[in-house]
């Protein structure tokens, strides 16, 4: 079996779920919420690209900002309006929240951008490169780049800046972080919007192999969140991990065991991995204090 | 004589004898429709809302009582749909035969999922239970000789107890089966079984010092949401008579526990009410409506705002209106009582 | 005398940070048994390493059941167990509980549906039993609800018993949790800052309460308390610990005096 061709391919969408799973690991990091609704908000705002591509005729990189700004606002808006203002809830009042986001997000998308299946080009309509036996598009290397590049600056972010330490502190423990005067408020603001963004281009990526219906992000949603559980709530670092491995995994389990029910198969691997780690790839047991 | 009334008046107390009233008063509904008074078509979706409570009643087990959330409810019910069409149709084993597979197969899947999930943490239940759902609705796609793919499964009304039913029958069987869902729900959460979960709930670490093996009581819980669900199941589909792959998404998962947060979490009539809202309202009600009636994604936004809104603004629920009403009517008495024991603990 | 508790070498860290260090105590029978230390002593690690909630890195914690529950239980030709490695909910069983320092009640239940929590190991009834409200489930229900009844009277709270518990001040709340160790028979109860948030009064009636516990349920009890006023009153034997250290053990006259037990407090409260 050519091992390269597919490794290459696996890459490419394992930087689609790794941005997604980033979303999910920041919020849940800043705000303890499990964010279940990272793909319909990346659905949504990705939508809205596709929509103003199509509807203005605006160049791709032009439509991309304008999902940018969408999935900014909307981010600081479910923050601001919902998540802010759940402090007294359960953590499972919070995930069922986001829970309900996904259907608001899911009914407003035909209201908003109408009914139509929507295209969306890649961002290198041409070109392929040769390594060895196997090929590589060019738009292809550019979302392998956009993954590696964006998951490393976000690293360089919380470890050496100023609000990636505010990011960390408020992640290990809230509370102690408000009193020790960071904003936390801004901080899961900020991890909002982010993983918004994540959202939206995780979606920009994923579009030109489908099209744009309020379902396309279902996968990426599903993956995203095994990524998490994979590599483990504890680190960032883990569920980006966890998402180039679950994709890499999956393509092997399709080519060689069975192209139908690959993805299938490996979900039911990882859940009987957990039963070996229970805290995923890099998670640290913790001890729950009493 | 005035024992005997006493007596009466306990027995109509009983809340197992209101479950019974609530059926009996649920049964004349067939009566309307074919008398004219009420379209058939209403009865069917309130056929269907009486299947979405039992579903529901489930959710309301595991998200009331031990605060776990589970998204496999469509895959569950789905199976049991099925299963009971392979049964019935396939293999011609007969109604309760039927019933039985979908009953026993889907609560064994749950639990597997369930021991391997639970171990870890509760929230992982979500997700398993979200993939698991997913590898079933791929099943029901591929796995043409069970569920005919995306043509759909067709079946017939069931004959039981050597009587060919109906629509109207059928609903009578729906009723049945929602009274005794609610009956058994009220023993669970009202012996030891109730308390356990809610001592896991509220502290687990308290209710392990206590003797509650968390992991157990867990799954028990997940277990009866997930027999809830497959009788769902197959009732839908002898309601019905056909399923397709579709019906069973994510977002039936969804609106399941849309119903379970409005109507109230921990609360059985409220279960009941909140399925009326999530699945009849917008069916009977929000497409009537002129202008935004046929709206696309229309009942979508109204579930997941109603979740929203309820768990920001009305934890209560339903239930909680009801209570609210009943205050504003009378007054507890034992609200007056709990006021002194301030007083009367200091004082000692 | 048996001794109930026998805390051997028990030694747990977090981390960097060593909770626990070596530390060694031991609890006689129908004793009264004290564990002071100052903030972040390592008192409440103590608990957690005996009930289970923490699995120490090292050490051993032998408990002595009774003869009746070792047998039942199926330990013979011993008169105690090592509980490290017991899973925690099985800790009870042996007749060992314990309350919260946060006070861990169930709001939403009533006072003598809290109780019944504490009763849960008696509940023989299989689960389908339970479900279906058979004969023999309901017996056992009335039985173990009128011995609830009994531990509510006990602690004098009796009269509240189907208030929802979430509405009741303090003071009933921490009497509540006591009264629920009391379902279980205790060979040993423990007891995480019982006096903490109670007024002058409240404190005084909780020492007469627990030597009554002790006199009449037969058991030892357990305590950590800042309250020294307390702690002297109470406790039979008192061990003092600091940054997870044994410091000194013996009677509350012997720690008053003690000089290594000042030094610990200094600075700290200066009222030992
Ligand atoms: N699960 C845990 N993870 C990390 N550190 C812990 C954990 N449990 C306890 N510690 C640490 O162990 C030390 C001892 O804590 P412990 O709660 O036992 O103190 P304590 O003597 O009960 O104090 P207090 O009087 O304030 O209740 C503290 O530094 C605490 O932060
Ligand atoms: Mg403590």
């Amino acid at each position: 079996m050519e091992l390269l061709q597919p490794l290459l391919r696996s890459l490419e969408t394992g930087s689609v779920y790794a941005l997604a799973a980033l979303g999910i690991i920041l919020v849940w990091r800043t705000s303890r919420v499990m964010h279940f609704a990272q793909g319909s908000m990346g659905m949504f705002s990705g939508t809205a690209v596709a929509f103003v591509f199509d509807r203005t005729g605006a160049p791709l990189w032009a439509s991309v900002l304008v999902g940018a700004v969408v999935a900014i606002l909307l981010g600081f808006a479910v923050d601001f309006a919902v998540i802010r203002r759940l402090r007294r809830a359960t953590a499972v009042g919070k995930e069922i929240v986001t829970l309900g986001l996904i259907m608001v997000f899911l009914g407003l998308a035909p209201i908003v951008f109408g009914t139509d299946p929507l295209l969306l080009p890649k961002a290198i309509p041409t070109g392929d490169l040769t390594l060895g036996n196997a090929n590589l598009s060019y738009n292809g290397l550019l979302n392998i780049l956009l993954g590696v590049v964006i998951a490393a600056v976000l690293f360089v972010v919380l470890q050496k800046t100023k609000i990636g330490l505010a990011i960390r502190a408020t992640a290990s423990n809230e509370s102690t972080a408000r009193l020790m005067g960071i904003p936390t408020k801004t901080v899961t603001l900020l991890a909002w919007a982010t993983a918004g963004v994540l959202g939206m281009l995780a979606a920009v990526m994923i579009a030109p192999t489908t099209t744009v219906t309020p379902t396309f992000m279902n996968t990426v949603q599903v993956t995203a969140l095994f990524a998490c559980v994979l590599g483990g709530f504890q680190t960032f670092y883990g569920p980006v991990l966890g998402a180039y491995l679950i994709a890499i995994a999956s393509n092997f389990l399709k080519l060689s065991v069975s192209s139908v029910w690959g993805d299938q198969i490996l979900y039911l691997l990882i859940l009987v991995f957990l039963l070996v780690r229970p805290n995923g790839l890099v998670g640290k047991t913790y001890l729950k204090k009493v | 004589m005035s024992n005997a009334s006493a007596m009466a008046v306990r027995v109509a107390r009983h809340p197992h004898v209101r479950f019974l009233v609530f059926g009996a008063v649920l049964m004349t509904l067939p009566a309307l429709a074919s008398s004219g008074i009420m379209m058939t078509s209403t009865l069917s979706t309130l056929g269907f809302t009486l299947i979405y409570a039992i579903v529901a009643m489930g959710l309301n087990l595991l998200l009331g009582y031990s605060g776990l959330i589970s998204l496999g409810t469509a895959g569950f019910m789905g199976l049991g749909a099925y299963l009971a069409a392979y049964v019935q149709d396939d293999l011609g084993l007969g109604f309760w035969v039927a019933v039985l597979a979908a009953l026993i197969v889907p609560t064994f899947i749950g639990l597997l999922v369930g021991v391997v999930s639970l171990r870890v943490r509760s929230i992982y239940l979500a997700i398993a239970t979200l993939t698991i759902s997913e590898i079933l609705l791929k099943t029901f796609e591929q796995a043409e000789w069970f569920t005919r793919g995306t043509a759909g499964k067709q079946s017939s009304y069931p004959v039981v107890l050597g009587i060919q039913t109906d629509r109207s029958s059928m609903f009578f069987i729906i009723v049945v089966a929602l009274v005794l869902v609610m009956m058994l729900t009220h023993n669970i959460v009202h012996g030891q079984l109730g308390r356990a979960l809610h001592a896991m709930r509220s502290s687990e670490v308290a209710a392990q010092a206590m003797g509650v093996n968390v992991l157990t009581y867990k799954l028990f819980a997940f277990a009866v949401a997930t027999m809830y669900a497959g009788l769902a199941g197959a009732l839908y589909l002898f309601f019905l008579k056909s399923s397709y792959p579709s019906t069973w998404n994510l977002f039936l998962s969804l609106n399941v526990v849309a119903m379970v947060v409005v109507g109230g979490l921990r609360s059985i009539y409220g279960t009941v009410a909140g399925a009326f809202v999530i699945f009849a309202v917008p069916e009977l009600i929000l497409k009537e409506l002129p202008v935004i009636g046929d709206t696309p994604g229309l009942p979508y936004i109204f579930s997941g705002v109603l979740i929203v809104v309820v768990i920001m603004f009305f934890p209560q629920g339903l239930r909680g209106l009801t209570d609210l009403l009943r205050g504003l009517v009378t007054r507890r008495p034992s609200a007056a009582a709990s006021e002194q024991a301030p007083e009367e603990v200091a004082a000692r | 005398m048996t001794d109930v508790l026998q805390v051997e070498h028990l030694s747990i860290s977090f981390g960097g940070l060593k909770a626990l260090d070596d530390l060694s105590f031991t609890v006689g029978d129908s004793e009264i048994f004290g564990l002071i230390g100052p903030n972040g002593a390592g008192k409440t690690t103590v608990f957690n390493c005996i009930t289970q909630f923490y699995r120490p890195d090292a050490g051993a914690v032998w408990f002595a059941p009774g003869a009746d529950r070792l047998a039942r239980a199926g330990h013979h030709g011993t008169d105690k167990v090592d509980l490290v490695g017991v899973p925690v909910h099985r800790v009870i069983k042996h007749g060992l509980v314990r309350t919260f320092q946060n006070v861990e009640i169930i709001p939403e239940l009533s006072l003598i549906d809290n109780v019944l929590i504490g009763g849960h190991i008696d509940f023989k009834a299989s689960m389908l039993a339970q479900m279906f409200r058979l004969p023999s489930s309901r017996r056992e229900e009335a039985a173990l609800r009128e011995k609830a009844r009994g531990a509510l009277a006990f602690l004098s709270i009796d009269h509240l018993a189907d208030e929802p518990a979430g509405g009741q001040p303090y003071g009933v709340r921490k009497r509540l949790e006591m009264a629920r160790t009391l379902m279980a028979e205790p060979r040993l109860i423990i007891l995480d800052e019982p006096a903490a948030g109670l007024n002058e009064s409240e404190t005084e009636g909780l020492a007469e309460t627990i030597r009554r516990v002790r006199d009449e349920y037969g058991c030892s009890i357990l305590l950590v308390e800042h309250d020294m006023g307390l702690v002297m009153n109470v406790c039979d034997r008192i061990c003092a610990i600091s940054f997870g250290k044994f410091l000194a053990e013996g009677t509350p006259t012997q720690i008053q005096r003690d000089p290594k037990v000042h030094e610990a407090y200094l600075g700290e409260r200066d009222d030992v």
